[in-house]
């Protein structure tokens, strides 16, 4: 579904002489309907990784296919290939100017995929499953972080993606709202959906998960099944960083 | 007290002048002023985020020129200047002119921090559905940054109804014009500039409820 190809990114900061190199060659391979969690230590890569995946953030080199064609090519639409590709983020970045609905409907319906009729349809459908449809007309602004975060998600749904990629989706939330975000997380990947998530909440991943992989230092420093790497990691920085993360 | 008795009796001879003329100069000098300036400043913000880097120095500049130098000074140049390039233009124009493009480059740059406090995540959330570019300004960046520029352009509205007190230089006509005319028939000079600063006074306290008032509806509009 998704391959990486000796992914390199580096940024440029101002009153820095060398531009710092983020991600160190990433090759990956993300197959159809797997879960394939993202851990490591912050600021190690993972949400620019994630973000090259869609291309929010361009790679200076290597490639990035997905269903077969390369999104990093100069002729490509890539909005095209970012309507089958949802992103949820840590900060929610739902839209405070657009009521619920409008979250919701907005892009399907700007991109052509859907009459409003329609979308409006699929919005109450998605709002239902997460418990939200109660506020409907609502501005977000009257959500709780929970709520916004559930909101992100079905917004991103409602455009009908072929994967979903999340980037510490839970990292922005009060504890006790935790539990409900990765409940309609885990719902979803048990529907199937072929999902990329970064995050810190070590029993969610073993759970979920069908691959784990461990960023550190740019580049993929460990992968294999959550039993593999949580119970046997052959990189001593993979213990390492679990042990600080594990009790 | 005989202040105050003059101030009436001059009142009660020139309140045209000072009320009909000056304040509808002025009111029409800085509603044009504002109108086209913000259509402009559109423009310049347009070319000022544009990729393209001729565009982005074009405007740089000017704005840069603009803010760089006296308004008095630029009024100067278009008043001389204009006349060269179009032998028939009224002074009033070619002063309005002056002004539009002034207030074109200052609401630039309130539209480009406008846009700019959009909080980053909210483009990057309406690209990541596959919207693109004009969608994302349109249906996502502008609706936000409007609220943070109405009020800086009600501002800008009060600013110039002042600036346009130097369009008195060149006689057009505004309030501070009507001052010079209504002085030199009564020579009274301290009574005229008195009624003038309530004039002005009383027009900015005006627009700055107004400006008060938007603000408040914008707020609560969330
Ligand atoms: N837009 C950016 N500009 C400059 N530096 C960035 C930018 N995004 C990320 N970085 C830097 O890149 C490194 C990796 O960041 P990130 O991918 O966010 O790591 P992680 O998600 O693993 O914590 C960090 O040092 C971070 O400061
Ligand atoms: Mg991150």
């Amino acid at each position: 579904m998704i391959k990486t190809v000796d992914l390199h990114k580096s940024f440029i900061i101002e009153g820095q002489a060398e531009p710092l190199h983020v991600l160190k060659g990433v090759s990956e391979h993300i197959k159809k309907g797997e879960v394939v969690s993202i851990i490591g230590p912050s600021g190690g890569g993972k949400s620019t990784f994630l973000r090259c995946l869609n291309m929010l953030e361009i790679p200076e080199k290597g490639h990035i296919y997905f269903e077969g064609v390369d999104i990093t090519a100069e002729d490509v639409d890539i909005n095209l290939h970012r309507q089958k590709m949802g992103m949820v983020f840590q900060h929610f970045n739902v839209f405070p100017h657009l009521s619920v609905a409008e979250n919701i409907t907005l892009a399907p319906v700007l991109t052509k995929k859907r009459t409003q009729a329609e979308a409006d349809e699929l919005a109450k459908e998605l709002l239902q499953r997460v418990g939200l449809y109660d506020k409907w007309s609502e501005h977000p602004g009257r959500l709780s972080g929970g709520q916004k975060q559930r909101l992100a998600i079905v917004r991103a749904l409602a455009m009908e993606p072929d994967v979903m990629l999340f980037d510490e989706p839970t990292s922005a939330l009060d504890p006790e709202m935790v539990g409900e975000v990765l409940d309609v997380i885990k719902g979803l990947v048990k529907s199937g959906m072929t999902s990329v998530i970064v995050t810190h909440e070590m029993g969610f991943c073993r759970e979920v998960s069908d691959r784990v992989l461990f960023m550190d230092g740019g580049i993929i420093a460990e992968e294999g099944t959550p039993e593999e790497v949580f119970n046997h990691p052959q990189n001593p920085r993979t213990a390492e960083f679990l042990s600080k993360v594990l009790y | 007290m005989e202040f105050f008795s003059n101030v009436a009796k001059i009142m009660a001879k020139y309140w045209k002048v000072f009320l009909v003329k000056g304040v509808g100069y002025t009111l029409i000098l800085t509603t044009i002023t504002v109108f086209f300036g913000a259509i402009l400043g559109v423009f310049i913000c347009l070319a000022r985020m544009s990729k393209s880097k001729v565009l982005n120095a074009i405007s740089l500049n000017l704005t840069e020129i603009i803010r760089g130098t006296p308004m008095l000074l630029q009024l100067y140049v278009f008043y001389f200047g204009l006349p060269r390039l179009f032998p028939s233009i009224p002074t009033f124009v070619s002063v309005l002119i002056g002004f539009t493009i002034n207030s074109a480059c200052y609401v630039s740059e309130v539209f480009r921090s406008g846009i700019q406090a959009v909080d980053k995540g909210q483009t990057e959330a309406a690209r990541s559905l596959g919207l693109n570019g004009r969608q994302t300004m349109m249906k996502i960046v502008l609706p936000q940054a409007i609220k943070n520029i109405l009020p800086a352009l009600g501002n800008e509205f009060i600013t110039i109804t002042k600036d346009t007190s130097l369009a008195s230089t060149f006689f057009v006509g505004e309030v501070m014009t009507s001052y010079l005319i209504v002085k030199g028939n009564t020579f009274l000079t301290m009574e005229c500039l008195f009624i003038v600063a309530v004039i002005y006074y009383v027009m900015t306290v005006i627009l700055n409820r107004l400006v008060g008032r938007m603000e408040r509806r914008l707020r609560t509009s969330d």
